[in-house]
C-alpha cells in the first residue's frame, strides 16, 4: 500500500523535525560510509598483496640455502651453504613421488637484446614443471621441455614486458615465437611468450631450460632453488613434509639442527593459509566495525520512531476510532523506519563509494591496490539496513499497536 | 438499533476495582437523535466508549445493528467500527498536516477505497457541511466550528448508522455550537441514528430523549 497517502505520512515525519531526523540519519549514513571504507580499504590491501605475492601457485615448498650461522662437525660458523645437483638428486630420490619438481638457477640483471632493443631483466633457468608450479600463463608457443632440458637447448620464453620492451610496437606474441634473442652475448631462439596478469615483475622474466643456464652461466652445480609442488595434499601433510625435508637437507648439508639460515623449506601453503587467516580476520573486523556503527545508528532509529510513536499518541487513537487496524499502524511506522535508514543508508554507501573511487588511483603500492567496494557487500549492507530498520521499529511500533483508542477520546 | 442489557463495567486500579457501570439497560431507537447526560464520574464518557466499540465490558450484553458485540476481538471491533459508527470529538482530533478533503477521506483510506473515489466523495461530504471551499485547507487555518463540520464530514462519509458524539460543542461558543447542533439534526433527520454526550442543557433540550447517568446507573426511568 505504498500509495501517496502512505509517502505524505513517512515524508510529514521525516520533516517534521529535521534537525533530530537529520542526526538520526547521519548516524546511519556514517554507519554505512565506514562499514564501506574499511571493506574497500581492506579488499585493496588483500588485491595488493595477493598482486605481489599471489602470482605462484600457493600449494609448493621452495628449497633454498643460505649462510649457515652455527659451527657444526667441525666446519665453521658464517659459511656459505650450497645445494649441488647431487644433493638435488639425492634428495628427489628419497621423497616419495611428487607432483611437481623444478630446479632453479637465477640470473637477475641479465641483459637481453633483440635487434637494436636491449634491457635488464631476470632470468631463470627452470625445469618443466615451473609452468605448472609458477602458474605460468603461456600466451604464444611453448615452455621449456624436457628435450630442452635432455639437449640444453638455447631456447628462451619470455615475458610479456619483455616482449613489449624489445619488440618494435604492436608485435604480437605469435610473431616473436621463431626470433632470436640474445641472453648475456648468447644466441637464443624464442619459442614461447607468457603473461602474467597478477604480477609486476614476473612479466620482466625470461625463462630458459635449467641445463642450458647452470652450464653457460653459472659455471658451477650449484641449484639456486628447487620448488617442490604438492598437489592436493593437505596442510597437514605439507607440515610433516617440510619438517622431515628441512632435517634430512641439514643432515646431508651439515647444518646445525637449530641453524636458522644455513638451509631451509618454505611451505607456501602454510604462508597461504596464514594470509588467509589475516584477511578472513580483517574482514571480520570490518564488518565487525561497521555492524556495531549500524547499530548504534538503529538505536538511534528505534529512539526517534518512539519520540514519534508518544508525540502521535492521539493521533493513532484517532486513527484507530477510523478504522485502522493493528496491522496498517504497525505498517506505516515500520515504513517510516526503513524509508529513513535506506535514505540515509544510500547516501552513505554513495559517499563511501565515491571516496574509494576517487582515491584509488592514487594509492597504487605494492601491497594496496584496487580499493572499491564490491556488489554483493554493497547489497548485503542494503539487506542489513533494512533488517535494522524492521528491527528497531518494531518496539515503536508495538507500542503503538497497544495504545487503546480510548485514549484518543480523552479530552484533558 | 443499539440494545444494551445489564452492562457492567469495572475498571482495576492497583488492588482496586472501580465499578464504573453499574447494570446499564437501554435501547436506543434507529433514526433516534438522543442525548447522554451526566456529571463527571457518572460514566458517561465510558458508556460512550463501550457504545463506540472503543472500550470492552465485563457483564451484559450489547447488541449494534442487531449483530451480538460480545468478546469481539480488537480487529472485528475495527471492522464495525468502520462500517457501521462515525466519531466526532469534542476537540476535533483532525490530522493536523493533512487538507480538510484528506482528513474526510481518511476513514475510507482504511476501507480500502481508490483514492479518486476517496476524495470525490470526501469533497461531497464537505459540500454537504458547506466547506467545499475548505478543501485544501489545513486544520490550524479553519475556525473551531469549521473544524468540527470536517470532523462531522469525516464521520459520515463512511456512511455509518450511527454517530457517537462526545461534547461535539463543548470547545464552541454558543453560536457555532448552535450551527453544529443544527447540522447534526438535518443527518439525523436523514435517518441516521445520533448520540451525543454533552452536559450542556441547551443541547441536550435539542434531542429526542435525554438518558441521564448517575454513578453508573440510568437515572428515572425516561428510557
Amino acid at each position: 500500500m505504498m500509495d501517496r497517502d502512505t509517502w505524505l505520512e513517512i515524508f510529514h515525519t521525516v520533516l517534521s523535525n529535521p534537525l533530530r531526523t537529520g542526526l538520526t540519519g547521519l548516524s546511519i549514513a556514517l554507519g554505512i560510509f565506514i562499514l564501506v571504507v574499511m571493506q574497500g580499504l581492506g579488499a585493496g590491501l588483500e588485491t595488493g598483496v595477493k598482486q605481489t605475492f599471489g602470482d605462484d601457485a600457493a600449494n609448493l615448498m621452495e628449497v633454498e640455502t643460505g649462510n649457515a650461522q652455527l659451527a657444526f662437525r667441525g666446519r665453521k660458523p658464517n659459511r656459505r651453504v650450497e645445494l649441488h645437483n647431487a644433493d638435488e638428486q639425492a634428495m628427489r630420490s628419497q621423497m616419495d613421488s611428487v607432483p611437481a619438481w623444478s630446479r632453479l638457477v637465477y640470473r637477475w640483471g641479465s641483459t637481453v637484446r633483440y635487434g637494436n632493443e636491449q634491457g635488464s631483466y631476470g632470468l631463470r633457468g627452470v625445469d618443466p614443471d615451473q609452468r605448472e608450479i609458477g602458474q605460468v600463463n603461456v600466451t604464444a608457443g611453448r615452455f621449456v621441455s624436457d628435450r630442452d632440458i635432455d639437449q640444453r637447448r638455447k631456447v628462451a620464453v619470455i615475458g610479456g614486458q619483455v616482449l613489449a620492451d624489445l619488440f618494435p610496437r604492436g608485435t604480437k606474441p605469435e610473431q616473436a615465437v621463431g626470433s632470436w634473442i640474445q641472453v648475456r652475448g648468447i644466441q637464443f631462439a624464442v619459442v614461447g611468450t607468457f603473461n602474467q596478469t597478477g604480477s609486476r615483475w614476473e612479466n620482466r622474466s625470461v625463462y630458459v631450460p635449467f641445463s642450458t643456464a647452470q652450464k653457460l652461466f653459472s659455471n658451477s652445480d650449484v641449484v639456486s632453488r628447487v620448488a617442490i609442488g604438492t598437489g592436493e595434499a593437505s596442510i597437514d601433510d605439507t607440515r610433516e613434509t617440510t619438517t622431515s625435508l628441512t632435517g634430512w637437507l641439514k643432515d646431508r648439508l651439515v647444518v646445525h639442527p637449530d641453524d636458522a639460515e644455513g638451509v631451509w623449506v618454505d611451505n607456501r601453503n602454510e604462508q597461504a593459509e596464514m594470509y588467509r587467516q589475516i584477511f578472513s580476520g580483517i574482514r571480520l573486523f570490518v564488518w565487525f566495525v561497521g555492524m556495531m556503527t549500524l547499530l548504534a545508528g538503529a538505536m538511534g532509529v528505534a529512539n526517534i520512531m518512539a519520540i514519534v510513536v508518544r508525540e502521535r499518541t492521539k493521533e493513532i487513537g484517532v486513527r484507530k476510532a477510523l478504522g485502522a487496524t493493528s496491522g496498517s499502524i504497525v505498517a506505516q511506522i515500520v515504513q517510516e523506519a526503513v524509508f529513513l535508514m535506506l535514505i540515509s543508508g544510500c547516501i552513505g554507501l554513495l559517499a563511501g563509494t565515491w571516496l574509494l573511487q576517487g582515491i584509488a588511483p592514487f594509492v597504487e603500492h605494492d601491497f594496496f591496490s584496487n580499493p572499491r567496494v564490491d556488489f554483493r557487500s554493497a547489497l548485503l549492507a542494503l539487506g542489513v539496513l533494512i533488517f535494522v530498520g524492521v528491527i528497531s521499529a518494531i518496539g515503536p511500533a508495538m507500542r503503538a499497536v497497544s495504545i487503546r483508542p480510548v485514549e484518543a477520546l480523552r479530552d484533558e | 438499533m443499539i440494545e444494551l442489557k445489564s452492562i457492567r463495567k469495572a475498571y482495576q486500579t492497583g488492588s482496586q476495582s472501580l465499578t464504573v457501570l453499574k447494570g446499564i439497560d437501554c435501547t436506543i431507537e434507529e433514526g433516534e437523535l438522543v442525548a447522554i447526560m451526566g456529571s463527571s464520574g457518572s460514566g458517561k464518557s465510558t458508556l460512550l466508549n463501550v457504545l463506540g466499540l472503543l472500550d470492552d465490558f465485563d457483564e451484559g450484553s450489547y447488541v449494534l445493528n442487531g449483530q451480538n458485540m460480545d468478546g469481539l476481538s480488537e480487529k472485528a471491533a475495527a471492522r464495525y467500527r468502520s462500517d457501521f459508527l462515525g466519531f466526532v470529538f469534542q476537540s476535533f482530533n483532525l490530522i493536523s498536516y493533512k487538507t480538510a478533503l484528506e482528513n474526510v477521506a481518511l476513514p475510507l483510506y482504511y476501507q480500502g477505497v481508490p483514492r479518486k473515489e476517496r476524495q470525490a466523495r470526501a469533497l461531497s461530504f464537505l459540500t454537504k457541511v458547506g466547506l467545499a471551499d475548505w478543501a485544501e485547507h489545513l486544520p490550524n487555518q479553519m475556525s473551531g466550528g469549521q473544524k468540527q463540520r470536517v470532523a462531522i464530514a469525516r464521520a459520515l462519509i463512511a456512511n455509518p448508522s450511527v454517530i457517537l458524539a462526545d461534547e461535539p460543542t463543548g470547545a464552541l461558543d454558543s453560536v457555532t455550537s448552535d450551527e453544529v447542533m443544527a447540522l447534526l439534526k438535518e443527518i439525523n433527520s436523514e435517518g441516521i441514528t445520533i448520540v451525543v454526550v454533552t452536559h450542556e442543557n441547551e443541547i441536550a433540550n435539542q434531542c429526542d430523549r435525554i438518558i441521564r447517568l448517575k454513578d453508573g446507573r440510568i437515572e428515572g426511568a425516561n428510557a
